[in-house]
């Protein structure tokens, strides 16, 4: 290694955003390729996942983010950041969740 | 038996824990004085007679306390931590109620029924919070505004009989008192400040519990009735038989009990002296080897070697002051020794728990559980203190564990602390299958140390019965 960090394949990489514009506890929404997607960050860790809420298709950029989950504000459906999972009703299903890394200051998120 | 309980001049309920200092005597003799809440007694003599124990199994009897005692009493629902922002919301359910309580504007906080005035579905999942800008159903979209106000009826022309005037959020009353929400189903219910009575107002608004933080919180499902289980916290007396290991170093039998009014009740259970049933048994020095806290991880590896003259409790107040300010980055300076070490319970009627106290910072909440009334929903808060240079921590997450789980398998859930939880639960088991059981229709109490359970049940039985209680 040399000491130099590795960089995978960047390809599968799209630069999201600096990380400057994704505070603590902040979040921002974009797309990728035609997918939206949602950067979180929470406890100190940066997530990137699904910005469709799994329940009645709405957006979730505008849902509290707490404890690395976020919470839909349409109907209160709330998934973990980490893994996707639905934590409670009125969603069942997962949403998405995506590869994130942090290159020169830039979010890259892998969809 | 001792010659002072065979005195016949001594009446019921006057008799105390013979030849040992009171819990009083034993705070006098500490080196950073205690404050008046701490300084008072207000024991009451409330009879000798059984509690009858249908009250525990009978579905009847469960179904009476939902119609009368659940609808006219404050209940916590939330922190105000839990909805810091306009917008947020937390849900709080007793029963097959459910409530919304959310933060309106900075300070306006409402609470709702969660149910969708259309066809009824709960607007919010039960045991969910979050942050929105409007409660809108998922069934056909009708929506309220943060004020209740109805905002959209989806296909208004269908409906020429809904006037929006008419179709406002069915709200509690809701009031605010060091952190906590309360509520209450009943519109006529006295405030919750003449409910708790001018005593308790006092000590609450002393202990600065607003600027507290939830660190910890645990729910648990607990296979007895909700009052056989809050009862199992009200008293010391269980102590030298259910939790020996911590015997050693608390004065159990001499605790002190408290009542105050119809809905207030509490103990202070000195820490860091000898259990009165091991008199003889142990030094000082053994008194200190066996200290525990609430989280024991606080106290590190401390010095335990006593100094000549040096009393066990003295040393721990002092271990505990520094050791408390260093891992919680508060100035507990100017706080008493007996604030720092002992136990503080106080039941606010009718299913929370407050402990004030720094070691054993505690709040507890019981509820029915909705669909069999021999179960109960218990939770476990740790408060503590924020942080005196940084931003106040979010609350946090609950942990659920089932009947069959150990409190030590919950995150955050000091092992030592989680394995008492555990000892009492173990109780309540057969507790309450042995009450079902029983040859025996009513449970026979101790006049001093079990003061809490009749006070408690002498209030259920005013509100099912329907009788006047105080602050009314």
């Amino acid at each position: 290694m040399n000491g130099e960090e590795m960089i995978p394949v960047t390809a599968a990489f799209t630069r999201f955003c600096e990380v400057s514009q994704v505070p603590p506890n902040g979040k921002k929404a974009a797309k990728i390729n035609g997918v939206w997607v949602l950067v979180c960050h929470s406890k100190d860790r940066y997530f990137a996942v699904s910005n469709i809420c799994s329940h009645q298709v709405k957006p979730l950029i505008n849902g509290r983010v707490r404890n690395c989950a976020i919470t839909c504000p349409v109907h209160g459906a709330k998934f973990n950041l980490e893994t996707g999972e639905a934590l409670n009703l009125p969603a069942t299903k997962p949403i998405d969740t995506y590869e994130l890394r942090i290159v020169d200051d830039w979010i890259e998120v892998k969809v | 038996m001792s010659e002072q309980v065979l005195d016949q001049q001594i009446a019921h309920g006057e008799a105390r824990c013979p030849d040992e200092p009171t819990t009083q005597d034993i705070i006098a003799s500490d080196k950073v004085g205690a404050p008046d809440w701490v300084r008072s007694e207000s024991y009451e003599y409330l009879g000798s007679e059984d509690i009858s124990t249908e009250r525990y199994y009978d579905p009847e009897y469960a179904k009476k306390e939902y119609d009368t005692l659940w609808k006219r009493t404050w209940q916590f629902a939330c922190r105000e931590e839990h909805i810091p922002e306009p917008g947020d919301y937390y849900v709080y359910d007793l029963g097959r109620y459910s409530f919304i309580i959310t933060r309106v504007s900075e300070n306006d906080i409402r609470a709702y029924y969660n149910a969708c005035l259309h066809r009824g579905t709960k607007l919010r999942a039960s045991g969910t919070e979050g942050c929105t800008q409007e409660f809108k159903c998922s069934f056909h979209g009708w929506s309220w505004n943060l004020d209740g106000s109805l905002k959209q009826s989806t296909c208004e022309w269908d409906f020429p009989h809904v006037q929006a005037d008419k179709f406002s959020l069915p709200q509690t009353r809701v009031e605010t008192l060091a952190g906590f929400v309360f509520i209450n189903m009943d519109q006529n219910a006295p405030s919750l400040e003449d409910y708790l009575g001018p005593e308790f107002m006092a000590h609450i608004n002393s202990w600065g519990l607003e600027n507290r933080y939830i660190q910890c919180h645990v729910s648990k499902l607990i296979p007895a009735n909700w009052k056989l289980t809050m009862e199992a916290f009200m008293e010391a007396y269980h102590v030298i038989d259910t939790h020996p290991q911590v015997a050693v170093s608390n004065g159990d039998a001499n605790s002190q009990y408290d009542v105050y009014g119809d809905h207030v009740n509490r103990f202070i259970s000195p820490l860091g002296v000898l259990s009165p049933h091991l008199k003889g048994q142990y030094s000082e020095q053994d008194i200190l080897d066996q200290f525990t806290v609430g989280d024991a991880s606080v106290l590190g590896d401390i010095d335990r070697t006593l100094a000549e003259g040096e009393s066990a409790r003295q040393r721990m107040a002092d271990t505990m002051r520094a050791m408390f300010e260093q891992a919680t980055n508060t100035d507990l300076s100017r706080v008493s020794d007996s604030e720092l070490l002992d136990c503080f319970s106080y039941t606010l009627f009718p299913n929370t728990f407050v402990f004030p106290g720094i070691s054993l910072p505690m709040v507890y909440r019981f509820r029915p559980d909705p669909k069999d009334h021999r179960m109960t929903i218990y939770e476990v808060f740790f408060l503590r203190p924020v942080p005196k240079d940084g931003e106040r921590p979010d609350p946090a997450e609950p942990v659920y564990l089932d009947e069959v789980q150990s409190f030590t398998e919950a995150e955050g859930m000091d092992p030592g602390f989680g394995a008492i939880l555990d000892q009492d639960t173990e109780n309540l088991i057969l507790q309450q299958q042995g009450i079902e059981a029983s040859a025996k229709p009513g449970l026979t109490l101790g006049n001093y140390q079990e003061i809490r359970v009749r006070h408690f049940e002498m209030t259920v039985d005013k509100y099912v019965s329907g009788q006047s209680v105080s602050g009314q």
